[in-house]
């Protein structure tokens, strides 16, 4: 899987709970789920969940614990990946 | 220090679902979960428990500077009146109000009555929401404090943690929110 295909999984994963639709349109591997999509905590969860199903894994919660922008997601799942 | 968190309870039933998979073994410890299972009313036990567990991560980032995502080991005690959060060596007190629309949870390092101020919103739109609370705040402050609003500076550090600055003082506060509900406390 190329990096532009893991980018644009995780972007479908995390568009339904998007807050600032302007932040998720220009969605790069620096973009922050908090700060910039201002998705709510809340649902940081589902996000984990979905990435879990989407790519047939299971995170820890050490792999949760830096979980809060693209460019940790896609370290995480292609850590997991290669396992 | 102070943390806080609220729930909108409408749109806690529509922007989640604690029963899906993996979501209740995820968030809670084994013991949160079967306080939940055992619960009368287990929607409310775990967005009480999720609001306890988010201001006590405000409180413990004050204190701490710094940014995770680790909601399952902040792990919470229910007793009668108040509820206890514990994660690693850290450990606050947290006072929460249930109401039919919102609940709300406060988190300080000693015993407290709640303090956090609700709002409701007219608009649906997060960025005037987020201004009309940071407005009530910048408010309430410079009449608890006898400062002008124009000397009171909002900031936020590189963790997103935010304080109200004048004349060099530094105040810890905390703001939430959550669907049609916000809420703000000040240390």
């Amino acid at each position: 899987m190329t990096k532009d295909d893991l980018i644009s999984r995780l972007k479908t994963i995390v568009a339904p709970y998007v807050q600032d639709e302007e932040a998720f349109k220009s969605l790069t591997e620096d973009t922050d789920f908090v700060k910039d999509l201002k998705i709510n905590s809340a649902n940081l969860v589902d996000i984990i969940l979905d990435i879990e199903d989407e790519f047939d894994i299971r995170l820890e919660n050490e792999d949760m614990e830096q979980m809060l922008d693209v460019k940790s997601a896609m370290t995480i799942v292609t850590a997991k990946l290669k396992e | 220090m102070v943390g806080n968190d609220i729930i909108d309870i409408a749109e806690a039933k529509i922007s989640s679902n604690y029963k899906r998979p993996r979501f209740l073994e995820t968030l809670f410890s084994l013991k949160e979960q079967q306080h939940i299972y055992n619960s009368n009313n287990p929607f409310q036990t775990v967005w009480r428990l999720w609001s306890m567990k988010e201001a006590a991560y405000k409180l413990y980032t004050q204190g701490s500077p710094s940014r995770f995502y680790n909601p399952k080991k902040f792990e919470c005690f229910i007793e009668a009146t108040f509820g206890i959060v514990k994660f690693r060596n850290f450990k606050c007190y947290v006072a929460t109000e249930i109401t039919l629309d919102y609940i709300i949870s406060e988190a300080r390092l000693k015993p407290l009555t709640l303090n956090s101020e609700v709002v409701k919103f007219n608009s649906k739109h997060l960025q005037n929401q987020s201004e009309f609370l940071k407005s009530k705040l910048i408010r309430s402050i410079s009449k608890k404090f006898h400062i002008p609003e124009s000397e009171l500076a909002f900031k936020k550090n590189n963790y997103g943690i935010p304080t109200v600055e004048f004349n060099e003082i530094k105040k810890h506060i905390s703001l939430t929110h959550h669907g049609n509900f916000g809420a703000f406390a000040i240390s």
